[in-house]
């Protein structure tokens, strides 16, 4: 069993002056691929021809609702993320697994989200249209940035004890929104319907 | 010490999204589903709704093809086509959802054939069968769709608003299925993009903050 990186780097003094001087490249590599990340998705959305149909799911009678599904499992897992992060931080009380709770159902969220982006940029692309849509687009390139720079910040140790909740935090603000913008709306709409 | 597990995540995310992708690629056409597909709330029937005219009485200039509206999707189910006539003429409406439409008009022969043609050059070839279903093809932008129509009861339809919003030309065209499903596109100074909902009784719909009203399309 690995040791939990959140409790590692919550736990680990901080480095002796030795080695206190920071190497730019623990930040800098997380940042620029974020950024990369980001700016691909946005620039293929924005140049891709939006397809305006992609393949379904059985069993629901559009992809709207099939995302709107996807989606609000994704919201769920990142709701059991908020939660387990907190457990794992001692902020509360939780049991001994609760590093492997967020670090499963953080996995699981972002496989799920995975679908819903790959229908969003193939098939709508970037668009800017509504306030809505605009805020949609905009969070939805930049959560799979801010959510590839925490998973490469969590390959770093002896990491500032704020940097990985906040940018956790980051990740998590930013599908919310997502999900408010898309899904609660799609539900409000045209109703809970699969 | 370094943890493969994150980078593990990142790559099953980063196969999972190339593999739906090329999935996308490979039959995105055949699809079933699109998001143009909307389920309208309630789409009932109000006596007071102006949908085109869709009973065969005699019209004055006496033609045998009855005024009607015809409403369906093209075989691949990407897009949706509309047609109206009345008088022995014609006005269709092409549209995806998303950025391709087309506005196409023409005769109506006696037997039934018609011929519309679009200022972006498309072309509609379509016949009149049994005066229930009109059957026929599409060529717009390089792209033959076959399509079949049926008689359209309101308020499903075709719809059209042209306004102008904060200083921009808007130019909506909406196709209502029967079910209440519609597909429509909103041209923004000759920008396309998909159209927010209509509501099919009155014709009201919001673009960008501002109310509208969609008429049922005439020739």
């Amino acid at each position: 069993m690995t040791v939990d990186p959140n409790a590692a780097t919550q736990s680990f003094p901080p480095s002796p002056p030795a080695h206190a001087r920071p190497r730019p490249a623990r930040y800098l590599v997380p940042a620029l691929v974020a950024g990369a990340v980001a700016v691909t998705l946005g620039v293929y959305g924005k140049v891709h021809d939006p397809a305006g149909t992609a393949f379904n799911l059985a069993g629901f009678n559009s992809t709207g609702a099939v995302k709107s599904w996807l989606a609000t499992v994704a919201f769920a897992f990142a709701l059991v993320q908020v939660v387990s992060a907190l457990m794992v931080y001692g902020r509360l009380p939780g049991p001994d697994w609760s590093a492997a709770l967020h670090r499963w159902s953080g996995r699981a969220a972002f496989l799920a989200s995975v679908p819903v982006a790959v229908h969003c940029l193939y098939a709508l692309g970037y668009q800017t249209h509504e306030t809505r849509v605009l805020w949609h687009s905009l969070l939805g390139c930049f959560f799979f940035g801010a959510f590839s720079a925490k998973m490469l910040l969590l390959r770093s140790e002896r990491l500032p004890g704020w940097l990985l909740p906040i940018v956790g935090g980051l990740v998590f603000t930013a599908l919310s929104i997502i999900w408010l913008t898309s899904a609660l709306w799609f539900f409000r709409t045209f109703g809970v319907t699969t | 010490m370094k943890r493969p597990g994150p980078l593990l995540t990142l790559l099953a995310g980063l196969l999972l999204g190339v593999f739906l992708l090329s999935l996308n690629a490979t039959k995105g056409t055949k699809s079933t589903s699109a998001e143009t597909r909307k389920e309208s709330p309630t789409p009932t029937v109000s006596p007071t709704t102006a949908t085109p005219s869709a009973s065969p009485s005699p019209s004055p200039s006496r033609t045998p093809v009855p005024d009607a509206s015809y409403a369906g999707r093209t075989d691949d189910d990407s897009s949706a086509v509309a047609l109206t006539l009345r008088d022995g003429k014609a006005i269709a409406y092409f549209c995806d959802g998303r950025n391709k439409e087309s506005w196409l008009k023409g005769d109506v022969t006696d037997d039934g054939t018609m011929k519309l043609t679009g200022k972006d050059g498309s072309v509609l070839n379509g016949t009149l069968r049994e005066g229930e279903r009109i059957r026929g093809t599409v060529d717009i932008d390089g792209g033959h769709y076959a399509f079949t129509a049926d008689r359209a009861k309101k308020p499903s339809g075709l719809y059209r608003a042209t306004a102008t919003v904060r200083g921009a030309k808007v130019d909506g065209g909406w196709i209502v299925l029967t079910g209440g499903r519609q597909v429509g596109i909103l041209n923004r100074d000759g920008t396309p993009s998909p159209a927010p909902m209509i509501d099919p009784e009155t014709g009201a719909v919001t673009v960008d903050g501002q109310q509208l009203t969609a008429r049922p399309a005439l020739p």
